[in-house]
């Protein structure tokens, strides 16, 4: 996963405009084997969520529990943290999806 | 012992009039517990004793992508729509944290960025251990009071970090409150009647630079720390605004555990049901920067118009910001718009002692 | 003008620990050009198709360094598609061809993988998808796993009707000396493995694999009366969103769909005219989307069909993966598009031992890159 700061300053308007929009899931599914960076998140939840103004949106699902994985299911875009590689590297935040 | 103001002229508020207050609030607590016996259970100590001597059952616990700003973030946009107000509207924030994700790198720009604040704003990163943000609530009044602003914004947010089989174990919590002040009479929910601070250099609790857990004094963070320093604070608060006790509805202090805030109001002449709303420290420890906040907030959810409210945060190192509130009209609009802490409170899920584990990256 | 294929030639799969990139990319070249009966210094240009040789090695230029190996220096190009790098490579080189620039063409397709660990290589792969699916945490069975998800519910299907597709692949891969994997695999053992993206477990996953295939590939003039001449009769691409979740539907992939029909109509062929096929089955959900996309099953009927032997060696219509597909003979990423040629090649010469089609005359390999970004589709017949 990238950690280019110029390329996280680019996202940041689009990404603030996300936070607090609802959605539906579309598909989710438990990811067992991570990639590194989400080597110590796993086992984690990805979901396609359907988001209201009405585009299709891929994320992890955060705050979940086994019923909350079902098709349709509410849920609310959150920013959450993501890991970095280096301790030195700048800090992402992305989307993440919230169940209702 | 406390020694009430002989010949107080008692109920009146005192000639300033009160220009500045609370406009609206939002709070968040994750979703995750972790039961103070499960520690106990770790490192075989007795349950019981433990929730007895610190009168906490379970603590709040950050997912794993949680941090200080992900949570300001959500309690600032609570608070922001509980203000009706467009987000460029605030010119100041200030975010007061000892779990800043960077040591050099203002967090305070990134909650700004991310809940559209704009550009044209005053803005600082605060710290002052547990009372960073009623510090931001200072800077932030008199901005207000010089007519430099008209909304300000302050967070309180900690994903406190403790060393396991430490004693802090038991009580470093995480959440986030967040406070929007004005000046327009319309809009406060709760006016800032007095307000003053009480310091001193008292190493009782510090985290040096580089280091990940935070280090203590044992018993020396009691009496001549936080006891000292909200007492004297406390005497000075009432001192200047010819009041009493007697003359509030609620008292809010900073909660480093159960025990400590109960032990200071009764010395300070406050009853269990003055100091009851604000306890919130028993279902979710001690969230530093967002301890005695959450504590006002948890009171403004449930207080009715025209009640005073004292509050005394405590900041180790050390020092304690005093403000006296009075509730207005308004307040009744807005408590609706909340949502309220004792619900975020009974929404959890509890997780093992290995969970949290790696909930906080230690393993 | 047709297109003939001259000589093909496939190292083993696997994890070849001993041999390294150059010596696999000569090994297949050199037996592809001794097969063709031609020289080096008679070929036009080289294409090259491969995806992590910039990523996991740091290596591009690719085209240069392959001809060094040709020991000629020759015009030389890498193409890059994700998984569909060699049918991709294949469809540019017939193209230039067609264009008249060269009259000879070499394509190799190669990917050497083992050199690196299944962290950087998971990651590498991920260079396929999308900036938000990285982002997500995504990986590709867990891509895959969401199609997966969609498909048993929207058709009532089961893991174990998936697990039918590995069953089969590891089947026919018993039958072929060059396969990653040259033992059977049962509905058990594929429920009983260790999942990876639910509902996908370690069996429905193609392994990691290094390998190189490579074909001679001429215009009609230029092949000297090939015995056997096998010429490749449509050559489509189609591309769709980068992303998963972009997609107008997770059951279906509609670049498959596309580069098929346009594959149909130039060979002047139907779906049922198909003998034998080799399908992109990086895992066991790909082949069954694929029979229903490609028009060999009916929509939802995918999963069945192949349960039901249809697909199968020896007892189906359309037989699928002959070589032991994806699963069983292995994907070294680059090399996966050439091989299938290979394989379909040695079928419609009837040369292709004991997994032998019977009376395959027309051949379809269907190669797909990311998650359904980009599909190659050729049809090819004696």
């Amino acid at each position: 996963m990238t950690t280019s700061p110029v390329k996280l300053w680019r996202r940041q308007k689009n990404v603030a405009s996300l936070i607090g929009k609802k959605g539906k899931i579309l598909q989710w599914t438990i990811i067992r084997v991570p990639v590194k960076s989400f080597v110590d998140s796993a086992p984690y939840s990805v979901v396609i969520v359907k988001v209201q103004n009405g585009e299709n949106m891929i994320g992890q699902l955060v705050d979940w529990q086994k019923e909350d994985l079902k098709v349709g299911q509410e849920v609310v875009c959150v920013l959450r943290r993501l890991p970095t590689e280096e301790k030195e590297d700048v800090i992402y935040y992305n989307i993440k999806f919230k169940p209702l | 012992m406390v020694v009430f103001e002989i010949g107080s002229i008692g109920l009146f508020p005192t000639e300033r009039r009160a220009m500045s207050g609370i406009v609206a609030y939002g709070t968040y607590i994750p979703k995750y517990r972790l039961r103070v016996s499960s520690i106990a259970q770790m490192w075989g100590k007795d349950p019981r004793e433990i929730e007895r001597g610190l009168h906490i059952v379970e603590k709040a616990v950050p997912g794993f992508d949680e941090d200080a700003v992900t949570m300001g973030i959500e309690a600032g946009k609570k608070a922001i729509d509980m203000a009706e107000i467009e987000s460029a509207e605030l010119q100041s924030v200030y975010f007061g944290s000892e779990s800043r994700p960077y040591a050099v790198k203002p967090s305070s720009t990134t909650v700004a960025q991310y809940l559209g604040v704009g550009n044209n704003y005053f803005t600082a990163d605060l710290e002052f251990a547990c009372k960073a943000a009623t510090a931001g609530m200072q800077v932030t009044v008199g901005l207000l009071g010089s007519k430099t602003i008209k909304y300000g914004l302050v967070i309180g947010s900690d994903a406190a970090q403790s060393k396991p089989h430490d004693a802090l174990e038991y009580t470093a919590a995480s959440s986030a409150c967040a406070y929007i002040l004005g000046n327009n009479k319309n809009e406060i929910i709760a006016s800032i009647l007095e307000m003053s601070s009480f310091s001193s250099d008292t190493p009782d609790f510090w985290r040096r630079d580089g280091a990940r857990y935070p280090s203590h004094f044992g018993r020396f963070t009691g009496e001549p720390a936080y006891f000292t320093h909200i007492i004297q604070e406390s005497k000075n608060l009432l001192a200047k605004s010819k009041l009493r006790p007697s003359d509030f509805a609620f008292c809010v202090f900073h909660m480093p555990n159960g025990k400590f805030p109960r032990a200071v109001a009764k010395k300070l002449g406050f009853t269990d049901e003055q100091l009851a709303a604000s306890l919130i420290v028993d279902k979710i420890g001690n969230p530093y920067s967002a301890s005695s906040l959450m504590g006002l907030a948890s009171v403004l959810d449930v207080s009715k118009p025209k009640q005073k409210i004292f509050f005394v945060s405590y900041g180790s190192g050390a020092g304690s910001d005093g403000f006296i509130f009075e509730t207005t009209e308004e307040i009744l609009k807005k408590q609706k718009k909340a949502m309220p802490v004792l619900k975020q409170i009974e929404d959890k899920i509890y997780i093992s002692y290995s969970e949290y584990l790696r909930h906080t990256h230690t393993i | 003008m047709k297109i003939s294929i001259l000589g093909t030639a496939t190292t083993k799969f696997g994890e070849l620990w001993n041999v390294s990139p150059r010596t696999l990319a000569r090994e297949a070249m050199i037996n592809a050009l001794n097969a063709s009966g031609l020289k080096a210094s008679q070929i036009g240009a080289l294409f090259v198709g491969n995806m992590l040789s910039g990523i996991l090695g740091n290596q591009a230029n690719l085209g240069s360094l392959l001809v060094e190996e040709l020991g000629v220096a020759i015009p030389a190009f890498r193409i890059e598609g994700a998984c569909a790098s060699g049918g991709l490579a294949l469809h540019n080189a017939i193209n230039s061809i067609k264009a008249g620039q060269y009259k000879t063409v070499l394509v190799l397709g190669i990917e050497k993988m083992t050199d690196h660990s299944q962290d950087e290589i998971a990651n590498a792969l991920m260079a396929a998808g999308s900036d938000e699916e990285r982002m997500a945490g995504a990986t590709f069975p867990g891509l895959y796993a969401l199609m997966a998800q969609a498909y048993m519910q929207k058709y009532k299907v089961t893991e174990e009707d998936l697990a039918a597709v590995s069953v089969k692949n590891h089947y026919h891969g018993t039958l072929n000396p060059k396969a990653q994997f040259q033992f059977p695999v049962t509905i058990a053992d594929v429920m009983k493995s260790s999942k990876i993206a639910d509902p996908l477990k370690l069996l429905d996953c193609s392994p990691i694999s290094d390998g190189a295939a490579a074909v001679v590939i001429g215009n009609e003039t230029s092949s000297k009366k090939v015995k056997k001449e096998v010429f490749i009769v449509a050559s489509e691409v189609a591309t769709d969103s980068l992303g998963l979740h972009a997609r107008k539907s997770f059951t279906s992939l509609a670049a498959v769909v596309e580069a098929g029909e346009k594959a149909y109509k130039k060979a002047g062929l139907k779906p049922k005219d198909i003998n034998v096929a080799e399908i992109h089955d990086c895992f066991s959900i790909s082949e069954v989307i694929a029979v229903e996309d490609l028009g060999f099953s009916k929509k939802g009927e995918g999963a069945l069909d192949i349960a039901r032997n249809k697909r199968t060696l020896f007892k189906g219509d359309i037989i699928c993966n002959p070589s032991g597909g994806l699963k069983a003979c292995g994907h070294p990423v680059g090399a996966t598009g050439i091989k299938q040629i290979v394989e379909i090649v040695e079928q419609l010469r009837g040369e292709a031992g004991k997994r032998q089609v019977e009376k395959a005359k027309i051949g379809l390999t269907h190669n797909v890159g990311g998650s359904g970004a980009v599909a190659a589709i050729h049809i090819l017949r004696i």
